[in-house]
């Protein structure tokens, strides 16, 4: 198909469904109606279970079932990652020349990086109480150990990150929500019910029952499903080269 | 027994989840019996929930069951066709795991699990796709099975072609996933819910004052893309032969055998439970547009299958072709195709793996898959001929199998002229598999010469110098890699040749659906006529194809056809553009009638 045609299909076929949408979105109940049958719900059990923080208790007790298909999702991806970004049959590893890092660089890096994983895990163990949880904190933390490449080199930041663990790591973290998950049934209750532990006291640390369980699991799938994503891709970027030898 | 229902997922997840983590310490077979008995247990306990699902079996999961009409949670819905599905995809991806046995060549080295973990993750979400009543739900495990896919599909890096396949089939999965996405998100505005059957009494509801209206039609076109992009329905099938082609035996099996029959599935699941109510859209206008784009998938299906030298495309457009045929069985609305459509869907996915993993045999043996290369030389596989053969007259219909019942069951209930499209688009594809196997197995015919006719080669894929899959070229056939398609052979002739397990099927499909009859499921006078024409209809059109290959050669109205196939992803999501436009022009008239 020539560009031309290419370019009136989008056009007819983009032009109705640009129409269908104007028109529906026309229906949608205006913006800030005080008409909210899902939140009202929501909030209503989040409370009854002691979980200071709405979303988590969506996310990992009211519909944990989702977050447990977006976890493997992740899982999933990583793993796709893992075997479509292999060393193909004609390429070659050759690791990179260390290289001088400006001082101030290194300074910087070196100090802000135990602080930003600190950050990072203190935004996973909150979850359940402030904004945050396992996912978003288990990307800062992953990144955070990234400041090692920026600070040092690439040897560096391989030290520090041994991938195979990692991997392992990804997998046993997936691997414990689902048995929290079967642990309910176990019990005698529902799958991934919140019923095994005591609610605790609203807005502690240990408050919220399993919650803060499953979210640390994500916590740590998160962190090393990232690790290891950005692993393959920074392989491929440094270290995996074209031609089949030296 | 609902307790359960979540298991039915989770237990392949978890199975991977472990093969991942352990894989690399165990060696290789013992990762794949691993795997094989994960995929075993889930298909068990579908089996086992199955005599319990009438009434159907309802979950909420994590307890949260309704308060006062109300719940926070999300539901599962164990009914006969969810678990049977359940069952399906968890002995293909079975069946999937023992071809692969030991002989597939599986990288990264040192990650034994790798392949079979991803096996796993696929089929966890079509299982958690198939048990799904919560729309939203529907939605994750339809991203879950999709990216796995892409991955799968790509997995031999080594080949350009593996990784175009890849692409395009993401792009266009992706493009899908997010319109239903977006379909969801007006859904949810209106309604404020997100299980199926709450957010269609939602609709009803919102329809007291003023009718459906477009903020209906829209959800309805916006989730039924996303459902028939992975249906493979026209205009939005041309991921389908890219990605089939390319992707790994095994995997086609699961492709082709049940993952684009889910999308089919999603579209009778998500109309009939959501939008099928005074305020979703009028049965009339999503018949006419569900059995219209089925009638083009049947036709372009058909067509293009005809004309492929690459056996592995040829079978990829022979499921477009029988998933057309899905389609208006489930677009006519009508208690009996529903029953002859599971019963079709049960047939083909053991006919369609079944071919897969012949075809895949050639290509570890000879490597090639291209038609006119192998001409004669497959002489000596004479067992695989035979099955390859058999294969190709279940898909055309042959009494007793399974796809024969099937077809017949929803010929007598879709009547008139539809029924046309049902014999020839059965005769067609049969024909041009029946063509292969008497070319490949039995060196009939004149030997083809090489670039005859006038188009180039670059409208044609030939399927010469692919990789053999296995660690090196076969030369003997080892024992997995022939059972796994007798068996599936054999499956497909029980479900339609052992009585009363039409009736089981029907049965269950009726108690699931909504409509509140029940009748026979049975062969008739009728149906083995239609099937027997189908039948002979394709030995002779392959008869004619073999021995005067000029007849039916390719004539140039069929080019711009085969043109469209372009391997271009942006002609195809263009395409997909149109195709939602088209969707909603089709179902417009409800909405301002």
């Amino acid at each position: 198909m020539n560009p031309r045609t290419r370019l009136w299909l989008v056009v007819l076929g983009g032009g109705g469904l640009a129409a269908l949408l104007v028109a529906a979105c026309l229906r949608l109940p205006v913006f800030g109606g005080p008409w909210h049958p899902y939140g009202d719900r929501a909030v209503r059990a989040a409370l009854a279970r002691h979980t200071a923080n709405t979303v988590a208790s969506v996310n990992f007790d009211q519909r944990a079932f989702d977050t447990m298909g977006e976890m493997t999702i992740l899982f999933g991806a990583v793993l796709g990652c893992v075997v479509l970004l292999r060393q193909a049959r004609d390429e070659h590893r050759d690791p990179p020349a260390p290289c001088e890092v400006a001082a101030p660089v290194r300074r910087y890096a070196l100090i802000v990086l135990p602080v930003a994983l600190v950050t990072g895990l203190y935004v996973i163990a909150h979850g359940q109480l402030s904004p945050g949880g396992g996912f978003q904190g288990g990307v800062v933390a992953a990144t955070a150990l990234h400041l090692m490449y920026l600070g040092a080199d690439y040897a560096a930041l391989e030290r520090i990150r041994p991938i195979e663990a990692y991997e392992i790591g990804d997998a046993l973290s997936a691997s414990a929500y689902l048995v929290l998950g079967f642990a309910g049934v176990l019990a005698g209750s529902a799958f991934l019910a919140n019923t095994l532990l005591p609610y605790g006291t609203f807005n502690m640390l240990s408050s919220g029952g399993t919650v803060p369980l499953l979210n640390a699991a994500i916590g740590m799938e998160v962190a090393c499903a990232v690790v290891v994503l950005l692993a393959r891709f920074l392989d491929q970027a440094v270290e995996i080269e074209e031609g089949s030898g030296e | 027994m609902h307790r359960l229902l979540p298991l039915l997922p989770a237990v392949p997840l978890l199975g991977a989840g472990l093969l991942v983590a352990g894989g690399r310490h165990v060696p290789r077979p013992v990762a794949e019996a691993f795997a094989c008995v994960a995929a075993a247990t889930t298909a068990a306990l579908a089996i086992v929930l199955l005599p319990h699902s009438s009434p159907p079996l309802v979950e909420w999961v994590g307890g949260w069951f309704p308060k006062g009409g109300e719940s926070v949670g999300i539901v599962l819905l164990g009914d006969g066709v969810s678990l049977g599905l359940v069952a399906l995809v968890s002995l293909i991806t079975l069946a999937a795991l023992a071809y692969s046995w030991h002989y597939f060549d599986e990288p990264p080295r040192g990650h034994a699990g790798t392949f079979p973990a991803l096996i796993l993750l696929f089929q966890g979400g079509m299982c958690g796709f198939a048990i799904a009543g919560d729309l939203f739900n529907l939605f994750v495990f339809f991203e879950l099975m999709s990216v796995v896919a892409y991955a799968l599909t790509g997995y031999r890096i080594d080949e350009a072609r593996a990784v175009q396949g890849g692409v395009t089939f993401g792009v266009v999965n992706s493009l899908g996933a997010y319109f239903m996405l977006m379909g969801i998100a007006l859904l949810y505005a209106r309604t404020g819910e997100l299980a199926m059957a709450k957010i269609g009494h939602g609709l009803d509801a919102a329809a007291a004052h003023h009718g459906p209206d477009a903020l209906a039609l829209a959800g309805f076109v916006m989730v039924l893309t996303g459902l028939l992009v992975k249906a493979a329905a026209v205009p939005f099938q041309f991921w389908l032969p890219d990605a089939h082609a390319v992707a790994p035996t095994p995997v086609c099996m699961l492709l082709s055998g049940v993952m684009v029959e889910l999308g089919a599935y999603g579209v009778w699941r998500v109309y009939g439970t959501v939008f099928s109510g005074p305020g979703g859209v009028p049965a009339a206008d999503a018949s006419r547009a569900l059995v219209v784009l089925g009638v083009l998938t049947g036709a372009v299906g058909s067509v293009m299958c005809w004309y492929q030298r690459h056996i592995k495309r040829l079978l990829a457009f022979s499921t477009i072709a029988h998933t057309g045929l899905f389609l208006v069985g489930i677009g006519v609305l009508k208690a009996e195709a529903d029953d002859g459509t599971a019963l079709y869907i049960l047939g083909h996915a053991g006919v369609k793996a079944a071919l897969f993993a012949c075809a895949g045999i050639l290509l570890d043996r000879y490597g090639s898959v291209d038609e006119l290369y192998l001409h004669g030389r497959a002489r000596r596989l004479r067992g695989v001929g035979v099955m390859f053969a058999v294969g190709a007259l279940a898909l055309a219909g042959l009494p007793p199998f399974g796809t024969g019942l099937g077809k017949a069951v929803s010929e007598e209930a879709v009547g008139g002229p539809l029924t046309v499209l049902y014999v020839a688009a059965s005769a067609l594809t049969g024909a041009a598999v029946l063509r292969v196997a008497a070319r490949v197995f039995l060196g009939l015919g004149p030997r083809p010469e090489e670039g005859d006719g006038e188009e180039s080669d670059e409208d044609e894929t030939s399927g010469a110098d692919e990789e053999p899959e296995t660690q090196k070229r076969l030369n003997h056939v080892p024992l997995p890699m022939v059972a796994v398609p007798a068996v599936l052979l054999a499956a497909a002739l029980v479900v339609g040749a052992v009585p009363g397990f039409a009736d089981m099927v029907g049965h269950a499909v009726e108690a699931a659906g909504t409509w509140g009859v029940f009748s026979s499921v049975h062969w008739t006078a009728t149906g083995v006529l239609l099937d027997l024409l189908s039948t002979l209809l394709a030995v002779g059109l392959a008869m004619v194809a073999v021995t005067r290959p000029g007849l039916l050669g390719a004539p140039g109205w069929a080019l711009p056809l085969r043109r469209l196939q372009s391997g271009h992803v942006g002609d195809y999501v263009a395409w997909l553009l149109v195709g939602t436009a088209l969707l909603g022009a089709l179902a417009l008239p409800g909405v301002l009638g």
